[in-house]
């Protein structure tokens, strides 16, 4: 049976006619291409490289950036397509917002005119993935406080510290790395083959299984002087990639989220326990009201959001509320999804088990759900809560 | 070259459908795409337009709803789009004749189409169109290439297949073909939604209203499957046979 993605306000008919077009590109393709692959993927643990070569070729990444051989498209066909690839799988939409939000974004507005020539055309046709360097082991909601330092010499600048969990590191061409240059955080491009830089792999994932996740490790690495990001100091630099990250995904988790109740909606129908199908008992079909209840909310949310984005009237707490809620909801439906499946729930055959898994990293990464409350706590009250020093 | 691609828009193969009044009721209709013969047809001319510098002209005939499909074929790259406009259902051979006369107006060597489309699965507008033109007509081919003046097309045989040349102005109607379909992108998309629909009513062809000679009567559902039987153990065996014999009549 075909894929029929609820929406049940008709949200997408204020789509423009190009965003629909793309939408429905890409929904096609993870119906033909991720779909019939996704479990075998995570299986192996890999991010296939033809996923890779498919998102370059239908010229999906870095979407809102214009010039520079990137797509130009609106914010809101970005979001788009974070929902339509994490329908598929959130490693999916995880490769795609650090190639375009995290790598491609910090050069395309940060960069000199160089580095976005010699970088972004070959990062928008999926030739080169980039991967970005924030994390590290002892600090992750607290970045400001990172270790990582650069060294000015005279003709380079030297690289000391590790990062940690950071997405498509180890198949990255270049990272973008955060580091601290005479103690105000600078951002710096390494290149993979850089003397003293190496990416190795964390396995024994329990979620995102089909996304790289990497240590960045830089032992004097030496990059030339050309490779620092001369448009941004502080954390102003690593915020504003972010910004446009947690914009996707609070898209990209109603795609999962739609999948869950997809599959949820479909399995009821056709269960018989105590000789009736369990979508016509009233505690299942609560379920599925619900269901469609947050997922209706979410929609219009990011819908909203995605005018106010490209309109430019937005303010980063608006963000951190739709990432916030649309992760909340959607793992939340994983769960329930998981529930009405029984058993089976918990078979590859079904894909709600791997959303479920996948949509914990989600609420973790890029800000956790309680980072964002404590945003939202600080905009409402005028007192940050992050630390105990007020 | 010219390169003409019929294209017919159609109730999505996965659409649920309704009958209201013994007429399928389009409003009901939640999706509508190009029919799956005519993306053979509308691939197999991109190829023969790369192949021979061409220029493809898409042709629909329907409501407003369709020129979203003409769209979709420029993202793909049909460099030409015609809309002719018409919200009546018309019988097939005004489609013909519409389609026929706007081939004409534009010096087009080669059409390209569907077998037939996946609603009405008529099938005759290929062959209905080549009447009129008095084209060469090969139906239910799977590929079509152009050499030294020549068509050439491939087609199912009772030996396996076969290769038809052709020669002047050609009809082909395509069957699932072997290749690949072309996905859109971005850059495609971006271009597509610039470029012109030129738009034509029937009567600026000179056809009129007074050819509706075929009247669809009544649609109706296909009939509701009575639910499967199911019987255990070898003592059943004499009933399912007679089963199979007096009511299925199979055996
Ligand atoms: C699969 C995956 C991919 C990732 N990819 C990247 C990447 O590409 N690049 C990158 O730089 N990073 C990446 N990360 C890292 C991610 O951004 C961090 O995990 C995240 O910022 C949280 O940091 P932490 O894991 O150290 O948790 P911690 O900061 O230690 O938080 C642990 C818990 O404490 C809570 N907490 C922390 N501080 C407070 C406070 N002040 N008040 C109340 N509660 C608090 C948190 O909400 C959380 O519940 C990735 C993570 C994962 C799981």
């Amino acid at each position: 049976m075909d894929y029929e993605a609820l929406d049940f306000y008709e949200v997408d008919s204020l789509l423009s006619d190009e965003e629909r077009m793309v939408r429905d590109m890409v929904r096609d393709w993870v119906d033909e291409e991720v779909i019939p692959n996704i479990e075998n993927a995570c299986r192996e643990g890999i991010f296939p490289d033809e996923w890779r070569v498919a998102l370059g070729e239908m010229g999906v990444l870095g979407a809102p950036l214009k010039g520079y051989d990137c797509p130009g498209l609106s914010y809101t066909a970005y979001g788009v397509i974070c929902r339509e690839l994490e329908r598929g799988d959130s490693g999916l939409r995880s490769f795609a917002s650090v190639q375009g939000s995290l790598a491609m974004y910090p050069i395309w507005d940060f960069g000199s005119e160089e580095q976005k020539m010699h970088y972004l055309p070959k990062m928008a046709s999926g030739e080169w993935i980039g991967c970005f360097g924030l994390t590290e082991p002892d600090y992750g909601s607290n970045p400001g406080d990172m270790i990582t330092k650069a060294e000015e010499m005279e003709d380079h600048y030297i690289l000391n510290g590790a990062k940690m969990w950071i997405t498509n590191g180890t198949m990255a061409d270049l990272a973008v790395v955060w580091a601290k240059l005479d103690g105000v955080i600078r951002g710096f491009i390494v290149e993979k083959n850089d003397p003293g830089f190496s990416a190795p792999e964390m396995k024994g994932k329990h979620s995102l299984k089909a996304s790289v996740t990497s240590e960045l490790v830089f032992q004097d690495c030496k990059i030339p002087k050309d490779r620092i990001l001369p448009g941004v100091k502080g954390l102003r630099g690593p915020f504003s990639c972010l910004n446009n990250a947690r914009f996707g995904i609070s898209w990209g988790a109603i795609g999962a989220a739609q999948a869950c109740f997809y599959s949820a909606k479909d399995y009821a129908l056709s269960r018989i326990q105590f000789d009736h199908p369990i979508a016509s008992y009233q505690l299942v079909q609560n379920k599925l009201s619900w269901m469609l209840r947050e997922i209706t909310k979410a929609q219009l949310l990011a819908y909203h959001l995605g005018q106010k984005k490209d309109d430019g009237k937005w303010i980063p707490e608006h963000i951190s509320l739709a990432k916030m809620n649309n992760v909340d909801i959607a793992l939340e439906i994983a769960r329930v999804a998981r529930d009405i499946h029984g058993a089976n729930g918990i078979l590859d055959e079904y894909p709600v088990m791997r959303h479920m898994a996948n949509l914990e990293s989600v609420k973790t990464y890029e800000g956790t759900h309680d980072i964002h409350n404590l945003i939202l706590g600080r905009h409402i009250t005028g007192i940050q809560s992050f630390t105990r020093e007020i | 070259m010219n390169i003409a691609v019929l294209l017919k828009q159609v109730p999505d193969t996965t659409a649920k459908i309704t009958i209201s009044n013994g007429k399928v009721d389009e409003n009901s209709v939640s999706k509508w795409s190009m029919s799956p013969y005519d993306e053979y047809a509308l691939e197999s001319g991109l190829k023969m337009k790369e192949a021979t510098g061409g220029n493809l002209i898409a042709i629909t005939c329907g409501p407003e709803r369709t020129k979203k499909m003409l769209t979709d074929a420029a993202a793909v790259g049909a460099d030409t789009l015609i809309h002719i406009s018409e919200d009546k259902v018309l019988d097939s051979t005004q489609v013909q004749n519409l389609l026929a006369t706007v081939i004409n107006n534009n010096e087009i060597e080669v059409v390209l189409c569907g077998k037939q489309a996946a609603d009405t699965n008529a099938g005759s507008t290929g062959p209905g169109v080549a009447e009129i033109l008095d084209a060469a007509c090969v139906t239910m081919v799977s590929e079509v290439s152009f050499s030294e003046n020549s068509f050439i097309s491939v087609r199912p045989s009772n030996t396996g297949t076969e290769k038809v040349s052709t020669s002047g102005i050609s009809v082909f109607t395509f069957d699932k073909g072997l290749s690949e379909l072309r996905r859109p992108n971005v850059r495609g998309i971006m271009m597509a939604k610039k470029k012109v629909i030129e738009t034509i009513k029937p009567e600026e062809l000179g056809l009129g209203e007074d050819s509706d000679r075929i009247i669809l009567q009544t649609q109706d559902s296909p009939a509701e499957k009575e639910p499967g039987q199911i019987f255990e153990g070898v003592g059943e065996i004499p009933t399912i046979v007679s089963k199979l014999r007096n009511e299925a009549n199979v055996i």
